[in-house]
């Protein structure tokens, strides 16, 4: 079994890039780095000193780079990549292929990280640049982040797209209302949280230096870590087992 | 009864009949279809399924109203509705958007995706009254979302025995809101699901395209507040539909008003208003541009 | 030469059994597979096709069963009921991904070959969105031959289509089966499985109604009997005249609930009544006023046969 196919790509970029969809994809990188770039200025304004302090950066890269781009955009590029296609009933052309389904998984989860990549860690990375003028800790710290999320999120929501025809919105009920709302009110709910997780592993990479920059996770970096290689290996076999038995409009 | 003709051939008549009778109007049918789409947003009329999602965001956006009634009269020290009538929609925005995102696609998509949209061009009704029905409902839909946990909200406090005057003129204010509220995101909600008719697109895009603006907003506000900009904090408020709506109840006139919009007389409030109504009109001449592109058949 | 069988199969979804302890064997040349809609067709197709698991019994290729063994797809093709394709490419990138995926050694000449069988050369260019519904059908046609598959399996190809693009696609299958490939087709209409199939197989109800040559079934089902309900100026006369027929077997007056009456004649012998009932009526003088057959559609003939 090979773990890509470049026909499954080309035709699953197409799907997820080919249309009017990129622009809402678009947005949210934009939104980020208009954010950053708006601090940058009003530091600027400010006074002399052009760069934006170290704890505001991490406060808008963790409140919206991790906490909104990440899950959304890695919620759009998961369920994108396959939920269509079942729901269309299209994913039966790939299916009637002597294909392993986990290859076609595997692919479809590539092309979903390859989108959160470019609009979703780069962004992430340049608006690090953007807000501290320079590649240090807090910008290393984020992408790392943001990468290690995004790959959870587009696995996870990946597999929820093969698991229910609804997976939008409960992929949004989980990133909006558990991870965001109930949240704030259960602190136990952010144990069980992506988000955290991926704030777990930014805090890892700052060390020592996570305490001065007012950052911390609800678990610690390790389990952080743990949970999150739990979590996208975990969905991707289930998401390749899934589609084996994947029924397509077996109406009675 | 059956007709003749000279070659034998036979057309029977299996008793269809003509109709001469009256017809309803095209008005008519407008409010038939406006009805079907206030009742399609919450799931009347459609499967058990869909009705779980409309009535749980309804759960939803009612049950703090009901919290804070029972808060009210059960701890007699209150003397106030706490967060006040006009911000409530503000802060169940997340219901709010959930329920734009998951019925407006339920409302206008499927029309586009499984083509009955030239269905019913093919009848007396116009593009424009198509359009006006399906913004009208969902508007409607989205008025009764808000506008009744504020009711729940001022009937607690007028069982409390609250001071009347001050409670219902707060309430009214708030469904004047609320009223704006449904306008805004109904004509946000329709035409981002006119523009994505893919199943679960819609639902995507315009949960996404509210809750980053208003992400957006807040992030604005809290950074401009930081560093001192007082008139960039005065503006961010345009940048999310909730804020704007808000703001425009500030700069009209309302108290309790949670973003910080300036008064009318510092020339900038006006922009609130004046944005509302841009949104409005915008979103309806898009959605009746839309529509006019969909071809019979 | 290669044989789908399916032995003893059932699939039920909850409660309700969609296909009921089916045997058939499918072998080359174009089998139709006949039954009114809700007959289980779909579910059949796709438990050959391997998109379902049986519930019980054995779906085999060859021998092979089909459930969990991406590999079948090598040999066998699939041309789908539902319209979606990916509709911004075009037909011939579309066919062309197709030959790609089966990890052909000439894609390209491979999907030229295709959509030459189809005849959809001209339109190879265009983007599938702007297709017909005729040529959307043999595009998809297109995308299953294109690894030239020994085994064709096509649900509903006929649906939607007019008049000639149907006469097309009964070609196109009738020299299929000839080349010595298995190809089964469902359909819910008579007349086109008559017109292509060599062999049918019957689906009522989830159950395997009939099988085999289909000139032969279709004597079972015209020489089955036929019941009329009959309105005439003296219904009683006519009774009693009728009944003297050797091919009628019963008679029965009825009344109808707003007070009128009728003869429900049942025939053993269609074409022997229809002959002899005006013949009957003018020289007893009695005006017929209505005569329809009751009981003329697909699932009544199908229900009998089952019943038998």
């Amino acid at each position: 079994m090979s773990p890509w196919d470049p026909t499954v790509a080309r035709l699953t970029w197409h799907s997820v890039l080919g249309r009017r969809r990129a622009l809402v994809l678009l947005l949210l990188p934009v939104a980020l780095l208009a954010l950053c770039a708006l601090a940058r200025a009003l530091a600027a304004l400010e006074g002399g000193d052009a760069e934006v302090s170290d704890a505001l950066a991490v406060d808008l890269l963790a409140g919206f780079g991790l906490g909104v781009l990440m899950p959304l955009l890695g919620l759009i590029a998961g369920t994108g990549v396959i939920g269509p296609e079942i729901d269309e009933g299209s994913i039966v052309y790939l299916l009637t292929k002597p294909i392993d389904r986990f290859t076609i998984v595997l692919t479809k989860l590539g092309v979903a990280v390859a989108v959160v990549l470019l609009l979703g860690v780069l962004p992430v990375a340049a608006s690090g640049l953007v807000l501290t003028g320079e590649l240090d800790l807090v910008t290393a710290g984020f992408t790392v982040g943001a990468l290690s999320g995004g790959l959870a999120y587009c696995a996870l929501f990946l597999l929820l797209a093969v698991v229910t025809r609804h997976a939008v919105v409960v992929g949004l009920i989980y990133a909006l209302v558990w991870e965001s709302v109930v949240g704030q009110f259960v602190p136990g709910v952010q144990n069980l949280s992506a988000q955290q997780w991926s704030l777990a592993t930014v805090v890892g990479v700052f060390g020592d230096d996570a305490e001065r920059l007012e950052l911390s996770a609800a678990v610690g970096p390790a389990t952080g870590w743990v949970l999150l290689v739990v979590v996208a290996v975990g969905s991707t076999v289930y998401a390749g087992l899934r589609l084996r038995r994947l029924r397509l409009g077996a109406e009675v | 009864m059956t007709e003749q003709t000279r070659a034998g051939t036979v057309i029977h008549d299996i008793g269809y009949r003509h109709y001469d009778g009256p017809r309803l109007t095209t008005r008519q049918i407008e409010r038939a279809l406006f009805t079907e789409t206030v009742r399609a947003a919450f799931g009347w009329g459609r499967s058990a399924r869909s009705k779980v999602m409309p009535l749980l965001l309804l759960a939803s956006t009612c049950l703090p109203a009901l919290i804070i009634c029972i808060v009210i009269s059960v701890v007699p020290l209150v003397d106030e509705v706490p967060g006040g009538y006009p911000s409530y929609p503000f802060s169940v925005q997340v219901a709010l958007a959930v329920f734009v995102g998951s019925q407006a696609p339920a409302v206008i998509s499927k029309d586009l995706r499984f083509r009955v949209a030239p269905l019913y061009f093919s009848r007396p009704l116009s593009r424009t009254q198509y359009v006006r029905a399906r913004y009208a409902g969902m508007a409607v839909a989205l008025f009764v979302l808000i506008a009744l946990p504020l009711t729940i909200l001022v009937v607690g406090a007028l069982l409390a025995e609250l001071p009347w005057r001050e409670q219902v003129t707060a309430y009214l204010t708030a469904m004047g809101g609320a009223a704006l509220h449904a306008l805004v995101l109904a004509g946000i909600g329709l035409l981002i699901a006119a523009l994505t008719p893919r199943r679960g697109l819609g639902v995507a895009a315009i949960v996404t395209v509210l809750l980053v603006l208003s992400g957006l907003q807040a992030t604005v506000t809290a950074l401009a507040e930081e560093f001192g900009a007082s008139t960039l904090a005065d503006l961010g408020g345009l940048l999310s539909p909730f804020a704007l709506v808000d703001g425009t109840l500030g700069v009209l006139g309302a108290d309790d008003a949670s973003i910080r919009a300036p008064g009318l007389d510092e020339g900038l409030g006006v922009l609130y208003p004046l944005l509302v109504v841009l949104v409005v009109a915008g979103c309806y001449a898009l959605l009746v541009r839309r529509f006019r592109k969909v071809g019979i058949g | 030469m290669t044989t789908v069988r399916i032995h003893e199969t059932s699939r039920w979804f909850g409660n309700v059994v969609a296909v009921n302890d089916v045997t058939m064997e499918i072998g080359p040349g174009v089998t139709g597979l006949l039954g009114p809609n809700g007959a289980g067709k779909s579910t059949l197709i796709n438990l050959m096709s391997g998109f379902l698991a049986p519930s019980s019994g054995t779906v085999e290729l060859d021998g092979r069963a089909v459930w969990g063994d991406e590999q079948v797809y090598r040999r066998l093709g699939l041309v789908p009921e539902r319209e979606e394709l990916y509709d911004g490419l075009t037909g011939w990138t579309f066919v062309l991904a197709n030959a790609r995926l089966h990890r052909l050694p000439d894609p390209a000449a491979a999907a030229r070959r295709s959509l030459e069988t189809v005849e959809m050369v001209d339109a190879q260019d265009r983007p599938i969105r702007t297709y017909s519904k005729g040529m959307r059908q043999r595009v998809k046609m297109a995308s299953a031959l294109v690894h030239d598959p020994e085994v064709l399996l096509l649900d509903e190809p006929f649906n939607g289509m007019d008049p000639r693009q149907r006469l097309h696609m009964m070609e196109l299958l009738t020299t299929l089966g000839d080349q010595g490939r298995t190809i089964l087709f469902s359909s819910h209409i008579l007349e086109e499985v008559e017109q292509v199939a060599t062999r049918i197989e019957v689906m009522v109800a989830g159950r395997h109604a009939a099988s085999g040559d289909f000139r032969e079934i279709r004597r079972l089902m015209t020489q089955r009997p036929h019941q009329y309900r009959i309105r005439s100026a003296d219904d009683r006369r006519l009774a009693a005249a009728v009944m003297a027929e050797p091919c009628v077997s019963a008679v029965e007056l009825v009344t109808g609930r707003d007070g009128t009456t009728a003869v429900v004649v049942q025939a053993t012998d269609f074409s022997a009544f229809v002959h002899a009932l005006p013949v009957l009526a003018s020289t007893q003088g009695i005006r017929l006023h209505e005569v329809l057959p009751t009981d003329e559609s697909l699932e009544s003939v199908f229900g009998y046969l089952v019943a038998r």
